[in-house]
């Protein structure tokens, strides 16, 4: 008789790495609809070339570095999936290709793979777009054209010619905007999966999103023109970036009270950046700058133990 | 705090079984927490029942008594669970079963003679841990509190369950020895809402008012693991919480399990040390799950051999004691110890799954029930980074597991921890 000795428990609840990155991909299902549905053939060709660079950018990282390949986690797919939808549709492939390269290869593996790395690969990959491609990279096709005619974004609209975009739109997704970022009604279902099934934490999404409802009523009520707070909430890459990226468990806080501070940084970066800054939109610079602070936000909220008095608080 | 699969047989039909007549008993000297016992004993003694063959050494101790008339055959180490080999005394039993009567009336006794009676039956905590009853029941001054556990919230398990089913009454007069022990204000019996078969008896028990007991109350908790943990368990009851580094009599409140209620009335009514005890034998590798009244000592094979239980298939774990904390056999020379409270026989193992990057995603954070940081001290304890553990307060981890049981990465958490946990002391 042959028998297995190891240590405690012998109990293991079935969820593993794989699991939480199919489910976060079975998530964006809807995003995904939305952007075919809207931006047509762009949409497949550009979340085909991110999503098949970056799977084969990791298994080639990993055949480099001689390691088992890590394909079975499915985080790279969800890297490429994510990185996809916060790109403009006319994103040239070339583009696509050197991004989820970026993404996979500078974003994580360089700092040692999935778990090691600090900032959102998906999201550092489109920061480093940004910078080469400042010009492909802020032009948005419009939704359902058939002759790829540009416009403006709703967010850019309202900053630079106080246009504002029917809600509804905004709701449905009939706007320009990123791929996978316009409809808000397809983020949410995603969303509400994710928390609804554990998969991302509520605190992290729920904290950023009531950061920037707050800070949207306030400034309603002073003027006008600053947006309602719907419109603050469903436009742009804010309810992808709450639900999709400031919930990536590696590059945010291990700790529920750190949770919270992401959140509620994440959400006064992104307002700032939206009334104050030369940009329309700041979901992507808040995150990244939020991912930096993660090591520090941990090391300060540590909980304390069960039955400790408050002395033996702060140690580190 | 977190909810588990309960794996519970037929629960409101539990029935135990008795094997009281094995042929050998494998006795280790340390079946408690603290210091091993002392041999008494030669090679080739004859012992009768219930001859106290070990005896205390130090504070914190507990006598150790022969189980059946017979003969010591040998002084050789054994198998233990917890110390892999340990001195023991192996006895071969001669049948004979002794028959106990109440010799004395227990109403006469003070507390210094119900103490001393529960010292010399070698009476343990019986949940798991097996520390000196009469340790526990000693120093408290200003207990208002007295827990009685009978959470029992290890999934698999049914003893204390089909204890509390048979014996209520007999569990009942062993509360009432406590209680004039360590004079509590109140009484609160918490069980699981899985345990709800039980819970007729047990408030027509609280309400008869037949027992001399002080003010005493059910409560039917949540089923959660690790409720039935002593700092989880009185925080449940009472919002008190057991401060870091303290012990439970610290805030006001004892914790005894239903078991060692139990055993202290069989030690004071019937004269009867604590020689036997009831054994959950469950798991899918085992034909029919059962709760046996065995000798302490009595070893696996022995049970196997006697087709006391009989195996399905053959097993690919052997688990002493729950899944979350109980401890992997690697064999079946095993025996029975005083704070063993069952033995799952899993044919498939569950954790197949190796270790993989940690995601830090906080999960082991959220649930742990001691509010630590899991993953920090698995990232330290790879570095051999043994000093930071202590500041990130490593010793007031419980073990419970829960941390390794959420982990989606899969990392053997527990198994990190208990490795700090031997550097530091080691360190020391």
């Amino acid at each position: 008789m042959l028998l297995k000795v190891n240590s405690s428990p012998h109990l293991n609840q079935p969820l593993d790495t794989r699991g939480i990155m199919i489910r976060v991909a079975a998530a964006l299902i809807p995003a995904v609809a939305a952007s075919i549905y809207f931006f047509g053939l762009a949409a497949i060709r550009v979340i085909i070339i991110c999503v098949s660079a970056s799977i084969l950018t990791e298994a080639v990282i990993m055949l480099l570095r001689k390691k088992k390949t890590t394909l079975g986690d499915c985080s790279a797919l969800v890297t490429g999936l994510l990185l996809a939808l916060i790109l403009p549709p006319q994103t040239t492939g070339y583009a696509a290709i050197i991004g989820s390269v970026f993404a996979i290869a500078i974003g994580k593996q360089i700092f040692g793979g999935l778990g090691s790395n600090i900032f959102n690969p998906a999201l550092i990959a489109r920061a480093f777009l940004m910078a080469a491609y400042p010009k492909m990279l802020t032009t948005f096709a419009s939704p359902r054209s058939v002759d790829a005619v540009s416009s403006a974004t709703p967010l850019a609209l309202r900053k630079f010619s106080h246009n504002f975009t029917p809600l509804w739109d905004l709701f449905t997704g009939k706007v320009s905007g990123s791929l996978g970022e316009t409809s808000a009604i397809c983020l949410i279902i995603g969303g509400a999966y994710l928390l609804i099934k554990k998969i991302a934490d509520w605190r992290l999404s729920l904290s950023m999103l009531s950061t920037v409802t707050l800070i949207a009523f306030i400034a309603v009520k002073i003027n006008p023109i600053n947006g309602s707070v719907l419109f603050h909430l469903f436009s742009g890459g804010l309810l992808l970036g709450a639900f999709f990226m400031a919930t990536d468990p590696v590059t945010t806080p291990a700790t529920k009270k750190g949770r919270y501070i992401f959140g509620t940084g994440c959400g006064i970066l992104i307002m700032i950046i939206r009334y104050f800054s030369g940009l329309p939109e700041g979901v992507m610079y808040s995150i990244l700058f939020m991912n930096a602070l993660t090591p520090s936000i941990n090391r300060y909220t540590h909980p304390r133990p069960f039955g400790n008095k408050a002395s033996g608080k702060g140690e580190k | 705090m977190i909810r588990l699969k309960e794996h519970k047989y037929h629960q409101d039909d539990l029935r135990s079984q008795r094997f009281l007549n094995p042929q050998v008993l494998l006795l280790p000297l340390s079946q408690h927490t603290g210091k091993p016992s002392v041999c008494q004993v030669k090679i080739g003694q004859e012992i009768d029942e219930a001859q106290a063959i070990a005896v205390e050494d130090g504070f914190i101790s507990a006598r150790l008594h022969s189980p059946s008339k017979g003969k010591v055959i040998s002084l050789d180490k054994v198998n233990h669970p917890n110390l892999k080999r340990a001195a023991a005394v192996t006895i071969q039993c001669i049948t004979e079963n002794k028959r106990y009567r109440c010799l004395r009336d227990p109403a006469k006794l003070e507390r210094e003679g119900l103490l001393e009676i529960i010292k010399d039956k070698g009476i343990v905590g019986m949940g798991g841990a097996a520390f000196p009853s009469y340790v526990k029941l000693k120093p408290p001054v200003g207990i208002d509190t007295l827990i009685i556990n009978g959470c029992e919230c290890e999934p698999f398990l049914t003893t204390d369950y089909c204890l509390m089913l048979e014996n209520l009454k007999e569990i009942f007069l062993g509360i009432e020895i406590i209680s004039r022990i360590i004079k509590p204000k109140r009484i609160i019996f918490a069980i699981e809402e899985n345990k709800k078969g039980v819970l007729k008896q047990l408030n027509l028990f609280v309400s008869m008012r037949k027992f001399n007991l002080p003010q005493i109350k059910s409560a039917v908790l949540k089923a959660r693991y690790p409720q039935g943990g002593e700092k989880q368990l009185i925080y449940a009851l009472t919002g008190r919480k057991v401060n870091s580094g303290k012990l439970p009599f610290d805030t006001g409140c004892l914790v005894h399990n239903v078991a060692t209620c139990f055993a202290v009335y069989e030690a004071v009514y019937l004269d009867k040390p604590l020689i036997e005890r009831l054994v959950s034998f469950c798991g899918d590798g085992l034909k029919e799950p059962k709760n046996v009244w065995v000798k302490i000592g009595t070893t696996l094979s022995e049970l196997l051999e006697k087709k006391i239980i009989e195996l399905k298939q053959e097993p690919k774990k052997i688990i002493c004691g729950g899944p979350m904390m109980g401890v992997a056999l690697a064999g079946l020379d095993y025996p029975v110890l005083k704070g063993t409270g069952g033995f799952i026989f899993l044919s498939k193992i569950p954790l197949s799954a190796e270790e993989t990057p940690c995601l830090k995603c906080g999960r082991c954070v959220d649930t742990c029930p001691m509010n630590l940081l899991p993953l920090e001290y698995a990232r330290a304890v790879k570095k051999e980074a043994y000093s930071q553990l202590e500041s990130l307060s490593l010793s007031d981890c419980i073990e419970c597991g829960c941390c390794a049981y959420v982990c989606p990465a899969k990392i053997p958490l527990t198994h990190y921890i208990k490795t700090g946990k031997y550097y530091v002391a080691k360190s020391k």
